[in-house]
């Protein structure tokens, strides 16, 4: 791995100086890097960037969601996406090219408050984001429970190549359906795997920032250390 | 004020929860959420107090001053209560003129302390028909979660308790402040207000506001020291049979007998 130097920045931090590109969350006054969010900063060889430790979710095309209908107009469902946008789920996405408004009724297929997990086709910061449910495991969600976290600790919940999730899955048996808006749906058919999935998503929230997760959570879940062994400690 | 939107998972579990008796967050069906009340956190005001009632917190002031009587009410000093849903408080709360809820919100808190008549109105006239000393109750959601009638009510409860009155003395009919000399307010009762919501069959105490997003009707009921019934509010589009009235009024004055032995304290 590169030589990575990190160290933790609030907005208006000098990261770095001279001829560094800026990423995520930087931007470029003269020759300094400033930091425009809080963060955990990181200086690569030419680009330097900054890991929110908060924030929003901001959408991005082909990001699965978990979303939640709350509103419908004729052509449309409208959801809360745990963004500052609205998603958009056009009706025809659900009843097919011959959805006719006059004829079907959209509240019969989604009601308020259903939840859904799409993904989202199209964005452009110009307009709402698009969402689709036309893919394999899409649509409506039927049990589970549903747990927000922060956004920006979505990534730490996956985990290097899914390590983290497969930890948590494997020890309590639950299926997590993780929403890169930050919603995750916990189902296990067996409450108390349930409860330890959701203490250990929770335990991932709260501790993102800080190393050795991946052997902490083993240890809360009562997982032999070093079972599953491609994880990668960080 | 715009309401949560709660989704349908959670609903079909609290409503699941409900059957066996228990609610989402642990409580029994007629257990408030845990009450801390800390006064005179306001040092300019002539009373406040701050209240956390779950994670719903209000923070109350009190001020009095000496004011015209209303007209129909000249042997009665004044007492007005207001309330105020803060952005910050909710993401559906936004800035502007009150809201239907807020409105209701201190009317409600309103009703409670004047019907139980907790402060002896007719000690705080100066001149009858003419100069009255005023008490304004200012109350503000600092965050909600649910109950925000309870808890409005008891942080202005709280807060005229710990208030001090000052003296004002009448000179050529206009009162002056006499400076250094003040009292404790008049208080003759304690007003405990209890909020219930029904989901279906059940009676529940104290709603949160995930709880608020599934109820189908809500009833504030305000008691005083005495266990007497002075002050009630239905709201919600759905209704009460009378055997849930009845219930509903026996969990209030069993939950307000609870609550009011914190209120003593503070006396």
């Amino acid at each position: 791995m590169m030589d990575v130097k990190r160290r933790y920045v609030i907005p208006g931090d000098i990261i770095a100086t001279g001829p560094i590109r800026p990423e995520q969350n930087v931007y470029q006054d003269g020759e300094k890097m400033i930091s425009t969010c809080v963060g955990i900063s990181e200086i690569f060889e030419n680009s330097v960037r900054v890991i929110p430790l908060t924030g929003a979710y901001m959408p991005k095309t082909n990001d699965l969601v978990i979303g939640k209908v709350v509103g419908t107009s004729p052509l449309s469902w409208e959801f809360d996406i745990n963004s500052c946008y609205i998603g958009f789920l056009p009706a025809q996405d659900v009843f097919g090219r011959d959805y006719s408004p006059t004829k079907d009724e959209l509240k019969q297929r989604l009601d308020i408050g259903d939840l859904v997990a799409a993904r989202v086709a199209n964005f452009d910061r110009s307009r709402d984001p698009l969402l689709t449910v036309q893919d394999r495991d899409l649509g409506k969600i039927d049990s589970g429970e549903l747990i927000e976290i922060s956004p920006s600790k979505v990534p730490r919940l996956i985990g290097k190549r899914g390590s983290m999730i497969q930890t948590i899955e494997m020890a309590t048996r639950a299926v997590i359906t993780i929403g890169q808006n930050g919603w995750i749906v916990v189902s296990c058919d067996d409450s108390e795997g349930l409860l330890k999935a959701v203490e250990a998503i929770k335990m991932v929230d709260a501790l993102a920032h800080t190393p050795n997760l991946t052997e902490r959570v083993k240890s809360m879940l009562g997982v032999p250390a070093g079972e599953n062994n491609d994880t990668i400690n960080d | 004020m715009e309401s949560l939107i709660i989704d349908q998972l959670k609903r079909e579990r609290i409503i699941e929860l409900l059957k066996s008796g228990k609610r989402i967050d642990g409580r029994s069906l007629d257990e408030q959420r845990p009450l801390q009340i800390e006064t005179g956190v306001i040092p300019k005001a002539n009373g406040s107090a701050r209240i956390k009632l779950g994670n719903t917190e209000v923070i109350t002031g009190v001020k009095i001053q000496p004011d015209k009587p209303f007209p129909d009410l000249g042997d009665k000093g004044i007492l007005i209560c207001t309330a105020e849903i803060l952005p910050l408080a909710d993401p559906h709360v936004e800035p502007g003129p009150p809201t239907e809820d807020v409105i209701e919100l201190a009317r409600v808190v309103d009703r409670g302390i004047r019907e139980t008549e907790m402060i002896d109105l007719h000690q705080l006239v100066l001149i009858e028909d003419k100069s009255v000393i005023g008490i304004f109750i200012d109350s503000s959601v600092i965050d909600a979660d649910g109950n925000l009638f309870d808890a409005c009510s008891y942080a202005s409860v709280a807060a005229l308790l710990s208030c001090t009155v000052p003296k004002y003395e009448v000179k050529d009919d206009i009162p002056s402040l006499v400076e250094g000399v003040t009292s404790k307010p008049p208080v003759t009762t304690l007003p405990i207000s209890v909020t219930m919501a029904r989901i279906g069959d059940y009676i529940i105490v104290d709603p949160t506001s995930e709880e608020e997003a599934c109820m189908d009707a809500r009833m504030t009921i305000t008691t005083n020291s005495a266990g007497n019934i002075c002050a009630l509010q239905k709201g919600g589009s759905e209704g009460f049979t009378p055997e849930q009235l009845i219930q509903c009024s026996e969990i209030a004055l069993q939950v307000g007998t609870k609550i009011r032995k914190q209120f003593e304290q503070l006396k």
